[in-house]
């Protein structure tokens, strides 16, 4: 039997730990992984709501409006990186189309030059001083409260990307796979990207589901995101989308369906993807403002969202509505 | 616009690690390490609890989350006491195989600190969830304050209730 001396027991010595070497496990995780940190939002020295800016992305990102959170492997979607968007088009995923594939980081290096600093801004004038862009009102459906309107501004970010045969055969020997070589003159290739400036909407919060009971999970969130901005823009200097497609798509975990999808898409360097998880959530082709756009419903029909780009923006109107109330939305966008 | 920006972040790379959660990680690393160790008096499980205590805060939490630190030290004996007290059920059951299948098991070949290790990991599996934490967080060397806010409880109420938990932990090992 043991010594009940609890503090003879209980009191052993501290071990010994390699901090640093615990650190490169755990990043070799997160990056293998492809977890993604939570983020403090800046804090906005306009307004103390950054907290509701941040509820309202993780609601845009919850009703699918363009997968913004969604670790879908970087890989197929960013052929779509060179290119200045013009149109969308949805791009149905599954779990399987991307099993195994790691994150862009695996190719090279992104150095944000500008990150993405969202500010909160008090009202909608403010924020088109702000983000240098006429902001478009919509009309309300009724019940949707603007009172508890909030408004974002998005600055304009930059990064660049280098891409790196070596980081990538290294990320690659981690993972115990062999990757087809990275051919040379995409080795050291820069990728210069812009996204921004934009600007985003907040009304309402969203109620629970009917027949709910217990604390609301969607308390705090808005109950319609309406945003608007310059889509992403990517510039090369030398390696051609075709290029680019013809490497990524090759890569080990892109089913071959997916790769399909990607290479079916008529002008990548316009078409913006919407990557769609079949699993959670539908989408079909619809027209708002004029042109096509993409319209997104999550299968619990909780929110639904349309996406689309006219005149070099890129629009969004997601929420917790009908389809009719968010497409009513869109077209009254003025 | 935000989202798109963010989608592009969310499409090109997965985000940079932040340095404010490598700050936090150098700073309680080895205190979540010795929490877990209290536990399961492994050093390598320890090292495994604390990694996943980590991810998980990672996955959920900014860094700079003022509740971080209690956050951790919180998770750190709960998954541990998990890893244990699902242990001590297989255990049950391959015992009970052991015993059905007649293997002798000689006392001889365990060592003092093998025999002790288990019967701590068992003391622990078997008393109340939140008094084992108590022990692991107190005898890491947490101070009262950091027990309280580790577990959510006042911090008069301590003592009293680590009192109760080393006695329930005192009858398990002496049973």
């Amino acid at each position: 039997m043991m010594d009940p001396n609890i503090d003879r027991i209980m009191n052993t010595p501290d071990v010994q730990v390699d901090t640093e070497r615990a650190l490169s496990r755990i990043r070799e995780r997160v990056e293998r992984e492809r977890i993604a940190p939570v983020i403090s939002a800046p804090r906005a020295p306009r307004a103390p709501a950054v907290s509701l800016w941040v509820k309202g992305l993780a609601a845009a990102a919850s009703v699918a409006i363009i997968a913004v959170l969604l670790t879908v492997s970087g890989v197929a979607e960013t052929i779509l990186t060179i290119f200045e968007p013009k149109q969308v088009v949805a791009v149905p995923i599954t779990s399987s189309d991307f099993s195994g594939a790691t994150g862009f980081a695996q190719y090279g290096t992104l150095v944000w030059s500008t990150p993405p600093q969202p500010i909160d801004v008090p009202d909608l004038a403010t924020a088109e001083r702000e983000s240098g862009m006429k902001v478009l009102r919509a009309t309300l459906p009724a019940g949707v409260n603007t009172t508890k309107a909030r408004y974002g501004v998005m600055p304009r970010t930059t990064a660049t990307f280098t891409f790196s045969a070596e980081r990538t055969r290294a990320s690659a020997a981690r993972l115990q796979r062999t990757p087809p070589p990275m051919p040379a003159n995409i080795d050291g290739a820069k990728l210069f990207i812009t996204g921004g400036p934009g600007v985003v909407q907040f009304y309402g919060e969203a109620t629970a589901p009917a027949g709910a009971t217990g604390a609301n999970p969607l308390s705090g969130m808005p109950m319609l995101i309406i945003a608007q901005g310059k889509g992403p823009v990517v510039q090369s200097d030398g390696v051609t989308v075709e290029q680019l497609q013809q490497y990524l798509l090759a890569q080990p975990g892109i089913s071959p369906q997916l790769a399909a999808q990607i290479r079916a898409i008529k002008d990548p360097s316009s078409t913006l993807p919407i990557p769609i998880p079949v699993d959670v959530a539908t989408s079909k082709n619809v027209t708002v403002q004029g042109v096509q756009g993409v319209f997104v419903g999550d299968s619990t029909g909780l929110g639904s969202a349309v996406i689309w780009s006219k005149d070099g923006l890129v629009y969004g109107v997601a929420g917790t509505l009908t389809e009719a109330q968010i497409m009513a939305v869109a077209n009254s966008l003025h | 616009m935000g989202a798109a920006s963010e989608a592009l972040r969310g499409v090109v790379a997965a985000p940079a690690m932040p340095a404010s959660f490598e700050a936090l990680f150098r700073r309680e690393y080895s205190r979540v390490v010795a929490i877990a160790y209290r536990v399961v008096r492994d050093v390598a499980e320890a090292e495994d609890v604390a990694q996943d205590v980590f991810v998980s805060f990672y996955r959920k939490h900014p860094a700079d989350a003022g509740y971080a630190p209690a956050w951790l030290h919180a998770a750190a004996a709960h998954t541990a006491l998990n890893v244990i007290r699902s242990r001590e059920r297989r255990g049950r059951r391959e015992t009970a195989d052991t015993v059905a299948r007649d293997v002798p098991v000689d006392p001889a070949q365990q060592t003092e600190d093998a025999e002790t290790r288990a019967e701590v990991r068992g003391a622990l599996a078997r008393i109340d969830e939140r008094a084992a934490a108590l022990l692991a967080l107190r005898y890491s060397g947490l101070s009262y304050d950091e027990i309280a806010a580790a577990l959510g409880l006042r911090r008069s109420s301590i003592g009293t209730m680590l009192r109760r938990a080393e006695d329930a932990f005192r009858k398990e090992v002496t049973r």
